[in-house]
């Protein structure tokens, strides 16, 4: 694949994120999807961490490669569209994408994905998710620019990154002491 | 599109500023308020939901009559005819008994707007009734608070991102006060310790840099047993006990005759060298916040541990009192007249006061009430069939009852058992003004939608039904129906309240929420005094570690704990699809010993129950419970609070409900027991 002139991707601080939802449900809020329909997730990842996680914009996305409609773009600052007037809902990027991103959604009967709040990116504001999280455990970033030694790109629950070489990275756990009852 | 700001009502310490966006009179998206400094634009999952909770299919449409009550039968009525049946009712109790005594109301912390005390505002207009007191929730910590420090505290929650050490008892805001987190990381980023004592590894456990489990209720032994390392080791403040304690003699020799650390470590479970840890937290010359939640009141020594906390915080203050707060709440609406709470009714030529019931035994003592009993009942902003305790009581007084109002916007437990249920209006339909139990903003509520479907606020219930019963009988009521929701909101900013959070008029409110300015600096630090822990605090007769184990201990021998769970607020958002993507099922969390116990599997159907009832749940193990805990989230179908029941208190009115000291036990379900 070509070499974006950006790419726009998420940066997760595990230290920062309490697994509050807020960031998955302002996702639907603001594109007021069904309510099976889970855009992005949070999840426990440890016992004492969460992840919140989307769709990552991969370098080499699955979704694009495996769909039959070429339902899938790349636009130049990184982000990976679906084009729901080609989708037929056949579910192949749903079953290919390791991070469970495109969702079948019941009422179209189409795949859907986070398309990283680009109508917001291009009034100048932030992902919905991203606005919403008041730790600020989750930002987004040029990858193409942003560097910082202590970031890592991935972490242990996180699933396997060589197949699509996702837009995203983490600043990992920091140690805790846990003083457990006998 | 329109945009308009809100203030959420919820019972939740954010009492966030929110914006809501219209097109075409409808909400199709909400926002946090940027110009609001607590929550700064965000909101929580809950929040986000708002467009599905206004819209939501299961919202009550319309005024709805039931016969018989519980039938399920419902019909369709109008407005009229339901203030019509309401207004015969109150009408010919009047006539029965002479008096308004056999009409009242229950009602608390559905919507904590400043005009939703139109409930108590209704029922003053038309002289004495009966009316709860009291509050289930925190007031037993308030009045340890005061005890301690001769008032509230009144510290900004932001400053907590100053803080060198943040100490958290048992509060759990990274379910409950999600927008504090902000403040609480910020320090950590910084380098600060954040440290999490809790029987429960709750979420705010999990970011803790250090969690300390604790076996519950006994935090006033923790706090006494690392107060005593302090002082022998001499790493207390002796200036400010010196200066400005009342009773440090008698608090030194206390701690040092009666306080056993073998004692302290046994009671709570935690090691000596944990104890030493906190020791060096709570002894370093640097600010260190700590935070005592709600649930540490909720147990028969309630005030007692609290006061012990405070000890421990201000005995650490080395480096001066100003490195040490301690948070609890913030009683924000004491600066206000709260106009509509306070409305003084007509005088009654023989009954002088209205008759007072304590809400945490609202149900029981209102059953017992006679000459004239109560036969009218109002229900408003509470769900008690979900979130009170004494089901059996509530179910007693209902048959007494010949008519039960409810105003809700779902149809609740409580709903469900009323003759009448009013649609009630959220707060995109009417106009409001909030402050918070926490925060120190003040925020105005627009009204940005008109009303779903026939949904009327609380306030203008109040008004059409005032005037209906008026109407019927002139000068029944004095409750001024002609005033509009601004004029209460503009008589409520008085020129103290406009001088304090620094506006001329409710169109600055309407630019932006205005922060509480801060006070108290004239009060020279000398004048403060501060109480340290006594016995004589000793809330009830039960102080003793050695406690003899009673027979109930024996036969239902797990504690029963009932938190909030992250997508609801007691038993509210129940009906939003965004938010219970999960099982209908209840799920009950147990020990893994317990599960050893009572031959208990993961998934496993199982029965929780007491003498007051049972509920059957789904299991989950927990690697991280006290052996003897058991935990199951508050409100859903069958409401966890059946099993819940109380001696009455001693001091009505003046503690909150114990909901922590429910003994259950637990076994397998099967299907005979049913
Ligand atoms: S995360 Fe999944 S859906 Fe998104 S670009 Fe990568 S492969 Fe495609
Ligand atoms: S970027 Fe937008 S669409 Fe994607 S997860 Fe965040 S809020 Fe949802
Ligand atoms: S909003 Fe932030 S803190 Fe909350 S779950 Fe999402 S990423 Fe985590």
């Amino acid at each position: 694949m070509r070499q974006m002139v950006k790419q726009m991707g998420f940066v997760f601080n595990v230290d920062l994120c309490f697994g509050c939802m807020a960031c998955e449900i302002a996702c639907r809020n603001e594109n007021q999807t069904d309510s099976t329909v889970r855009w992005r997730k949070v999840s426990r990842l440890t016992d004492d961490t969460f992840l919140s996680v989307s769709c990552n914009h991969c370098n080499s996305p699955e979704c694009f490669r495996v769909c039959p409609e070429n339902a899938f773009t790349k636009r130049g600052d990184g982000i990976v569209q679906i084009n729901s007037d080609l989708c037929t809902g056949c579910g192949l990027c749903i079953e290919a994408c390791p991070y469970g991103a495109p969702q079948y959604d019941p009422v179209t009967q189409k795949a859907s994905k986070c398309q990283m709040c680009y109508p917001r990116q291009d009034r100048g504001l932030p992902p919905a998710c991203v606005e919403s999280c008041s730790t600020e455990a989750l930002t987004f970033v040029d990858l193409n620019t942003f560097c910082d030694k202590k970031i890592v790109g991935s972490i242990p629950g996180f699933p396997d990154t060589r197949l699509t070489n996702p837009s995203i990275a983490f600043y990992p756990a920091t140690e805790r002491k846990r003083y457990f009852l006998k | 599109m329109e945009i308009y700001r809100h203030a959420c009502p919820r019972n939740c310490f954010s009492t966030c500023g929110m914006l809501s966006y219209i097109e075409d009179g409808k909400l199709v998206k909400v926002s946090g308020d940027a110009k609001h400094g607590y929550n700064q634009g965000r909101l929580c999952a809950k929040g986000y939901a708002y467009t599905q909770y206004v819209y939501n299919p299961y919202r009550l449409k319309h005024p709805i009559r039931q016969t018989p009550r519980g039938s399920g039968n419902w019909k369709r009525i109008t407005w009229e005819e339901a203030y019509d049946c309401i207004a015969d009712k109150i009408l010919e109790l009047n006539e029965r008994y002479g008096s308004n005594l056999a009409s009242g109301y229950n009602k608390f912390s559905g919507n904590i707007g400043l005009l939703h005390y139109a409930v108590e505002g209704m029922f003053n207009s038309i002289g004495p009734h009966t009316k709860p007191v009291g509050n289930p929730c925190l007031i037993t910590g308030e009045q340890a608070m005061r005890k301690s420090f001769g008032q509230m505290n009144r510290m900004m929650p932001e400053k907590m991102a100053e803080m060198n050490a943040i100490v958290i008892w048992g509060a759990n805001p990274a379910v409950t006060n999600v927008h504090q987190m902000k403040f609480i990381l910020q320090a950590r980023q910084k380098g600060a310790k954040l440290i999490v004592i809790d029987p429960i590894f709750t979420r705010t456990a999990a970011t803790a840099d250090i969690f300390i489990q604790i076996n519950p209720g006994t935090d006033r032994w923790l706090a006494l047993g690392v107060a005593k390392l302090l002082i022998e080791s001499n790493m207390y403040d002796e200036e400010f006990v010196r200066n400005q304690t009342v009773n440090w003699e008698e608090f030194h020799q206390y701690v040092t005759e009666q306080v056993d650390l073998h004692e302290v470590c046994r009671e709570t479970g935690i090691s000596l060298d944990v104890l030493c840890e906190l020791l060096s937290i709570y002894s370093m010359p640097k600010p260190c916040a700590t935070w005592i939640g709600f649930g540490i009141q909720r147990n028969e020594n309630g005030g007692q541990n609290i006061s012990a906390i405070n000890t421990l915080a201000m005995l650490g203050c080395q480096s001066g009192q100003e490195n040490r707060c301690v948070y609890y709440s913030h009683s924000g609406i004491d600066d206000f007249p709260v106009n509509l709470l306070n409305h003084e009714g007509p005088v009654h030529p023989i009954v002088q006061h209205s008759r007072e019931i304590d809400i945490n035994n609202f149900a029981e003592n209102a059953s017992k009430l006679v000459e004239p009993p109560l036969k009218f009942l109002w229900i408003a902003l509470r769900n008690p069939l979900s979130q009170d305790q004494d089901f059996q009581a509530w179910e007693s007084l209902m048959k007494e009852l010949e008519l039960i109002v409810t105003v809700d916007l779902f149809m609740t437990k409580t709903a469900e058992m009323s003759d009448l249920v009013l649609p009630a209006a959220s707060h995109f339909e009417e106009m409001d003004v909030n402050v918070s139990y926490w925060h120190h903003w003040l925020s105005i509520n627009e009204k940005a939608i008109s009303p779903y479907y026939e949904a009327k606020s609380d306030l203008q219930i109040a008004r059409e039904l005032m005037e209906k019963l008026n109407e019927r009988f002139p000068g029944f009521s004095n409750f001024p129906s002609e005033r509009e929701p601004i004029d209460w909101i503009r008589e409520e900013l008085t020129p103290s309240v406009k001088k304090l959070y620094s506006i001329e008029s409710i169109d600055d409110l309407l630019e932006s929420p205005r922060l509480r300015g801060e006070e108290g600096k004239n009060l020279s630090s000398s004048a403060f005094k501060f109480r340290l822990f006594s016995e004589e605090n000793t809330d009830t007769s039960t102080y003793s570690m050695n406690r003899e184990k009673t027979d109930v201990e024996e036969s239902y021998p797990f504690q029963l704990l009932t938190p909030q769970s992250l997508l609801k607020i007691h038993s509210q958002y129940e009906a939003m699809p965004w938010l219970n993507q999960g099982a209908e099922q209840a799920v009950v969390e147990l020990s893994e010993y317990a599960a050893e116990k009572r031959g208990i599997l993961e998934g496993d159907k199982v029965e929780l129950f007491n003498p007051n009832g049972k509920i059957a749940a789904i299991a989950r193990i927990s690697r991280f419970l006290p052996q003897k805990v058991i935990l199951v989230n508050q409100a859903g179908k069958n409401p966890i609070n059946r099993l819940i029941a109380h001696k009455p208190q001693e001091n009505p009115g003046k503690s909150s409900m114990n909901f922590y000291d429910s003994s259950v036990n637990i076994r397998k379900w099967c299907e005979t027991n049913g």
